[in-house]
């Protein structure tokens, strides 16, 4: 009989590799107060990284896009705004919008499994939100991302994540509608997103 | 009359802001997540520049050098310096290290470190390290104004020493192998040598 032998996790740690904080050490790290609760964090990888602070055209694109998302769910889902997605044991950002499954959480917060949809307005972390949090959101198999680059007035989507990438990237301007991957009775039109 | 020049504000310690910046920790932070646990009593890890990182494990033949390096230099001391190994020197409230050796001055630190005006050398010992030490590690020693770092890289078999700390870099920097010695510019009474220093070849 043959034996299988299973290598252990690497865990190699190389000088100067940064510390990876869990979502548990995260957590208590606010409730130590050494991370104060008026800083905008989000946990990415183990890291603590900044936010960008809210712009007015920020805060107003999430302020004019939520009724919208509201109507086109309807009982199917909540639309939660600027809180916390848990991804993984070292990943928790705080995406501007999440679609998310409606049930009972129980105090705690959605995972993965629950997500129908993640928004990311791009004022000036569009970088950061393209490039770091859409693989990170691929890896966690989140069903799709659209990231609203509110400078140029369009939106990228990024749906059916296959081995950690989408594999659909596409954009939209102004005048598209589009439709949810994964809850298609809902309809979004991008300038949804813009006032009036 | 002389104008007098006023240095800008030093904007080195502002957290920067930009999304996915990195957030940095204060000395007063990475204590606290100690003492709550959050980080544990066996992590390996040292604050560089408010970041949390890890240390390599260390293997024997770096704890051997370090050891040896130790040895020579405190039978050399007069009782005004002393010398510790793998300890803390708080550099700055973002920053506080654990070189392989410190060459300190000999005073009571009670529950605190010393700092870059109590230190005459440090030394790191590079074994699998040596682009953090000499990347990372020297420019914010030299930031810091430490005055003399040496660092034994064991592969190469080579001692560079690094003295006059300018803007973040080392004026000089003098490499030394086998057969040479060097001494310590603050306490020229006291001598390396290189053969002693490397693992018998």
């Amino acid at each position: 009989m043959a034996v299988e032998t299973i290598a252990p996790p690497q865990l190699t740690h190389e000088a100067g590799d940064r510390y990876q904080f869990t979502v548990h050490d995260y957590h208590r790290m606010a409730e130590a107060g050494i991370l104060d609760e008026k800083q905008r964090v989000e946990l990415i990888e183990g890291d603590i990284v900044w936010m960008a602070p809210l712009g007015g055209t920020h805060v107003e694109s999430v302020m004019v896009a939520n009724r919208p998302f509201v109507h086109a769910v309807g009982d199917h889902a909540f639309v939660s705004i600027q809180s916390s997605v848990r991804l993984n044991d070292l990943s928790e950002p705080q995406p501007d919008m999440a679609i998310v499954r409606k049930r009972r959480y129980g105090g705690k917060l959605p995972t993965p499994e629950d997500v129908f949809l993640i928004v990311e307005i791009a004022d000036t972390s569009l970088r950061f939100d393209r490039d770091r949090k859409v693989a990170l959101y691929a890896a966690s198999d989140i069903p799709e991302v659209w990231i609203v680059d509110v400078n140029a007035g369009v939106l990228l989507r990024f749906a059916e994540p296959i081995d950690g990438q989408y594999r659909i990237a596409d954009r939209h301007e102004r005048g598209a509608t589009l439709m949810l991957s994964a809850l298609p009775s809902a309809t979004i039109a991008v300038s949804d997103f813009f006032p009036e | 009359m002389a104008v007098e020049m006023i240095a800008p504000p030093q904007l080195q310690q502002e957290q920067i802001t930009e999304a996915g910046g990195r957030y940095t920790f204060t000395v007063d932070d990475y204590y606290r997540m100690a003492e709550h646990g959050i980080l544990p009593p066996d992590a390996r890890v040292e604050l560089i520049e408010g970041e949390i990182l890890t240390m390599s494990p260390v293997g024997g033949k770096h704890v051997t050098c370090f050891h040896t390096v130790m040895r020579q230099i405190d039978r050399q001391l007069d009782s005004t310096v002393t010398v510790r190994v793998q300890s803390p020197v708080r550099l700055n409230n973002h920053t506080e290290p654990e070189p392989d050796v410190a060459v300190i001055r000999e005073r009571d630190y009670g529950d605190g470190h010393p700092g870059p005006d109590d230190v005459f050398l440090l030394v790191e010992v590079s074994d699998t390290t040596l682009r953090f030490d000499r990347n990372r590690k020297i420019p914010v020693y030299a930031a810091a104004g430490i005055p003399e770092v040496w660092i034994v890289d064991l592969n190469a078999a080579v001692v560079t020493r690094y003295t006059g700390p300018n803007d973040g870099a080392y004026d000089l920097q003098e490499r030394f192998r086998r057969g040479q010695s060097l001494t310590i510019d603050a306490l020229p009474a006291v001598t390396g040598v290189v053969d002693d220093i490397l693992p018998k070849g």
